[in-house]
């Protein structure tokens, strides 16, 4: 017992040792490594910015896509807020959201992927922050349909206890509602192993497929999307809205909310209704009709 | 009066006025125009034509914590008339709002700013109007500022809001809406000194002024944010230390806007040769300080192009430092593994006889 103690103290020394040898490297000999690839880099930017127009006129992909991801902490005294600084934003958002790993859309279509309809663009987006594409791009008929809808975690893709039921507030859940079909009398999600498989052999394998190939298998892995996906009164609606509020923790007051007068209302007459006048006194009202009005 | 009714009215007296500390907080929003109805909802966004992600969600609760809270979104947004709404034009930070300058009553503008970031360094035009190289990379005012949110005096409480309810009640002996009580008192308090912290300050800056190719493009020679980061101020203001100069509390002459920022060869500007032993010797820094103190190089940067003598000098201790502790740690480790396996032999000697 003596020595097997002695061991581990003299391994956990070894181990202190090393600690100290990376510290010391990192503040002596690291530090002059840093300047020299800094002076290299800053004689790389000077042979750059003889080509003033190309810098100024193209951006480039670190620029473009890579830049723009800092994490700023406001520091108020009473508390610390974290954001995301998204460069030209103004407001302050205050959540975070983490990569949703469990869906296979995503890897091709991004986390916010709706932009055709100008009118329905971001709020399908903001929907799809909590609600798996599946849920209202395919419409199970018949024997597939189950009515069984359940949260996964965004981080690791496994079902998970609803975060309305445990009180995270909205917009910081972090999981989505994904829908349950009926294969051969068996509950499965809609996102099935076999699905995920071939979507991620296919990203895989892309580059090396041929342009058949691809579509193909894009074919495959939207056979079971449909034309017409579910639409806003699908849900919001009092007689029999698609998704099970209740079963997915909604309370009763959030369940109103969304059947409420004023989201139905507001879906309803989303291209009718105007900034009051009351906002604008003086000016007439010159009947311009608003430009999604449809 | 029974004693039981003056109980009563006594306890209901205290919740109304519980009701008038409480209840203003949730009720500064300017949402007139109801927009919150939509922006109200987290995730709401979009990825515009340029590849930017367009944020339109709108966090009410922090939202009226900042300096824009009474300030109807239309008075920002004025493009936006009706609903629903074209995608928005850019925000001019210089039209006039609704808001009422009370001291000239006339309705509020950011144009004075303007003004002043016009004759500063930070202009993208010379003295002769011309554009300087590069004008883009001048900063309008979203570079630098995103909504400042309200920071009230008594910074030292922790957990709430640092607002003295003693305070509020002197307000009300005299002003009778509280949430012009709360607007005001925030507003005040926040602006009696700086609005964020060194750190999100040199932060602001350091986007720019540590940033090689802006540094290239612009002639500077050092890392400001950087260097400044490595002296005694910047390892205070790491620690959120609230007393320590900042960037603009040097390059800012003392009473002049933050924006008025000049150059150092300007003779005006604070950090010039012949000003910058005031800055110093400011009576809340170091009042007794000769101008010899400024002097020291606050910038000074382990950077050879900067300066050889010091980056060598620097180089020779590191080098003695590093040449006598790394050794010193690698024998230990190794007598440490030799008490750990203390009869391993990776290569075996050969016999002499063989």
């Amino acid at each position: 017992m003596k020595t097997f103690l002695s061991k581990i103290y003299i391994i956990g020394f070894m181990v202190l040792t090393l600690g100290f040898m990376a510290l010391i490297w990192k503040v002596t000999f690291h530090q002059i490594i840093v300047e020299y690839q800094n002076r290299k880099k800053s004689e790389q930017i000077t042979d750059m910015r003889k080509e003033k127009e190309r810098l100024s006129a193209d951006p480039t992909f670190q620029s473009a896509i890579m830049e723009g991801e800092e994490r700023v902490k406001h520091y108020l005294g009473y508390r610390v807020l974290e954001d995301t600084r998204i460069e030209g934003h103004f407001h302050h958002i205050d959540f975070n959201v983490i990569p949703d790993k469990g869906s296979y859309c995503i890897t091709c279509h991004g986390d916010i992927p709706h932009d055709k309809s100008k009118e329905l663009r971001a709020f399908a987006n903001m929907h799809a922050s909590f609600i798996a594409c599946q849920t209202c791009h395919i419409r199970l008929e018949g024997e597939k349909r189950t009515g069984v809808f359940k949260w996964y975690a965004r981080g690791t893709g496994e079902i998970t206890d609803s975060p309305v039921k445990e009180g995270v507030l909205p917009g910081r859940y972090q999981a989505k509602i994904i829908p349950f079909e009926n294969e051969n009398g068996r509950l499965q999600r809609m996102d099935n192993p076999e699905r995920m498989l071939f979507a991620a052999e296919f990203k895989k394998k892309e580059p090396e497929l041929s342009e058949l190939q691809k579509t193909k298998a894009r074919k495959i892995i939207h056979n079971i999307v449909s034309k017409q996906p579910h639409i806003c009164e699908d849900c919001h609606q009092q007689q029999a809205p698609i998704l099970p509020f209740k079963e997915l923790g909604y309370p009763e007051k959030r369940v109103n909310a969304f059947i409420s007068t004023e989201v139905i209302g507001m879906i309803k007459n989303y291209t009718k209704f105007y900034m009051p006048r009351m906002l604008h006194p003086g000016q007439a009202d010159d009947g311009s009709t608003p430009s999604g009005d449809k | 009066m029974p004693k039981a009714a003056c109980r009563f009215l006594v306890t209901l007296w205290g919740f109304i006025c519980l009701f008038l500390i409480c209840a203003p907080s949730v009720s500064f929003c300017a949402d007139i125009g109801n927009c919150l109805l939509c922006h109200k909802y987290p995730g709401l966004s979009r990825v515009d034509e340029n590849g930017k992600l367009r944020l339109l969600y709108i966090n009410e609760a922090i939202f009226n914590t900042s300096m824009h809270a009474k300030v109807k979104c239309e008075g920002c947004h004025p493009d936006i008339q009706k609903i629903p709404h074209d995608p928005a034009k850019k925000v001019d930070c210089l039209i006039q709002c609704h808001i009422v300058e009370p001291s000239s009553e006339q309705k509020f503008s950011h144009k004075d700013v303007a003004e002043f970031l016009k004759k500063s360094v930070h202009s993208p035009l010379d003295a002769d109007g011309k554009p300087k190289p590069f004008p883009e990379d001048f900063p309008d005012c979203k570079k630098c500022h995103d909504n400042p949110l309200y920071r009230p005096m008594s910074f030292n409480k922790m957990m709430l809001p640092g607002i003295s309810v003693t305070a509020l009640g002197r307000c009300r002996v005299c002003h009778k809406k509280d949430d012009f009580i709360y607007q005001f008192y925030n507003h005040v308090t926040t602006r009696l000194r700086r609005s964020r912290n060194p750190k999100n300050i040199a932060e602001s800056c350091a986007r720019c002024h540590d940033n090689p190719i802006l540094m290239k493009r612009h002639n500077l020679s050092t890392k400001a944010v950087y260097s400044y980061g490595e002296s005694f101020h910047g390892k205070a203001a790491t620690f959120l230390d609230e007393r320590i100069p900042d960037c603009l509390d040097c390059h800012v002459n003392p009473g002049e806007s933050v924006h008025q920022m000049l150059g150092y060869k300007n003779p005006q500007s604070a950090v010039s040769a012949q000003n910058k032993g005031r800055i110093c010797a400011n009576a809340e820094c170091h009042p007794s300080a000769t101008p010899k103190m400024a002097e020291y190089k606050v910038h000074a940067e382990f950077n050879l192009n900067q300066s050889p003598v010091r980056y060598y000098f620097t180089v020779f201790f590191i080098a003695l430092t590093g040449g006598t502790l790394l050794p010193l740690m690698g024998i230990i480790f190794l007598d440490c593994l030799r008490r750990l396996f203390p009869n391993t032999v990776l290569i075996q000697r050969k016999k002499k006889h063989e």
